[in-house]
């Protein structure tokens, strides 16, 4: 059974940043490396996988982030039914993919805490913490980097202007969040 | 401290890498007929350098991939980075 329950129990205001966990979001892991694979996703999805490096693409409904060369994770835009636990999208892919031998998917919804940001002062927070340097990545809509936040393996796609969406292990959540409130209170 | 241009992620810092070691050490085709001596010699016999050294990497906190790097260990100048499979640049 999912665990539907929010890993942070509180959305933080810090000098004009917010931070808050988006909670239930679906979140896949899709890897495989055939040209086949990506139009099977992408035919089943109706969206393509991004195949440039720190990239992504979205559909109304989904988002797709490049992980890696042959791993990408798909997420919902919008929240899930709480009282449900199978997704159509991962019912598809199975189909569509793991049947057949052309991937893998991976539910990662338990394992991924999804954590908004919004504010314009995400990347004075970032940088605190982070060697990777996010000039380019401000300015671009849709990038997305895998980098070390606090110590901390972190996701992070570049939603629109001053609002960022990062992805952190649950167990490693709780910690990263009272890192990022005590880094954002001295910013 | 010192970036590194990871061949499919473009240029990180090197705390999100891991190092793996020096490159290009064959594995015996067939180990039960080595010696205890040329065993050890291939599993824990390195050059370990001063100047230009054939390393591999991982991108442990990026994405995963590993690849080789040509180091100078002398003053960390990376002359070349190409990725598994590739042929070794002449250096």
């Amino acid at each position: 059974m999912l665990n539907y329950t929010p890993a942070l129990l509180k959305e933080t205001l810090i000098q004009d940043l917010q931070i808050k966990e988006i909670s239930p979001i679906m979140k896949l892991i899709v890897r495989g490396k055939k040209r086949e694979f990506i139009s099977a996703v992408g035919k089943s999805l109706n969206i393509l996988l991004p195949t440039e490096a720190n990239t992504s693409t979205q559909s109304d409904k989904l988002t797709a982030l490049w992980l890696s060369p042959d791993e990408w994770i798909i997420f919902s835009n919008d929240t899930m039914n709480k009282d449900l636990n199978d997704y159509e999208t991962e019912k598809l892919l199975q189909n569509n993919i793991s049947k057949i031998n052309l991937g893998a998917v991976t539910d990662v919804t338990d394992q991924f805490v999804m954590i908004n940001l919004k504010g314009n002062k995400i990347y004075d927070l970032f940088q605190s913490g982070s060697p990777y340097n996010f000039n380019n990545f401000q300015n671009k809509k849709g990038a997305v980097t895998q980098t070390i936040l606090g110590k901390i393996d972190i996701i992070v796609h570049n939603q629109d202007k001053n609002t960022v969406n990062l992805f952190v292990r649950r167990s490693f959540s709780q910690h990263l969040f009272s890192w990022m409130n005590d880094a954002a209170s001295r910013l | 401290m010192f970036l590194i241009n990871c061949p499919f992620c473009g240029e990180r810092e090197q705390s999100e890498f891991k190092a793996g070691g020096e490159a290009h050490i064959i594995r015996p085709k067939q180990p039960t007929e080595l010696s205890d001596d040329e065993w050890a010699e291939y599993l824990f016999m390195r050059k370990n350098i001063k100047g230009v050294q054939f390393e591999r990497w991982n991108h442990a906190h990026g994405c995963r991939k590993w690849f080789n790097v040509v180091r100078d260990t002398s003053n960390d100048e990376i002359k070349a980075v190409y990725k598994m499979g590739e042929k070794p640049p002449t250096i």
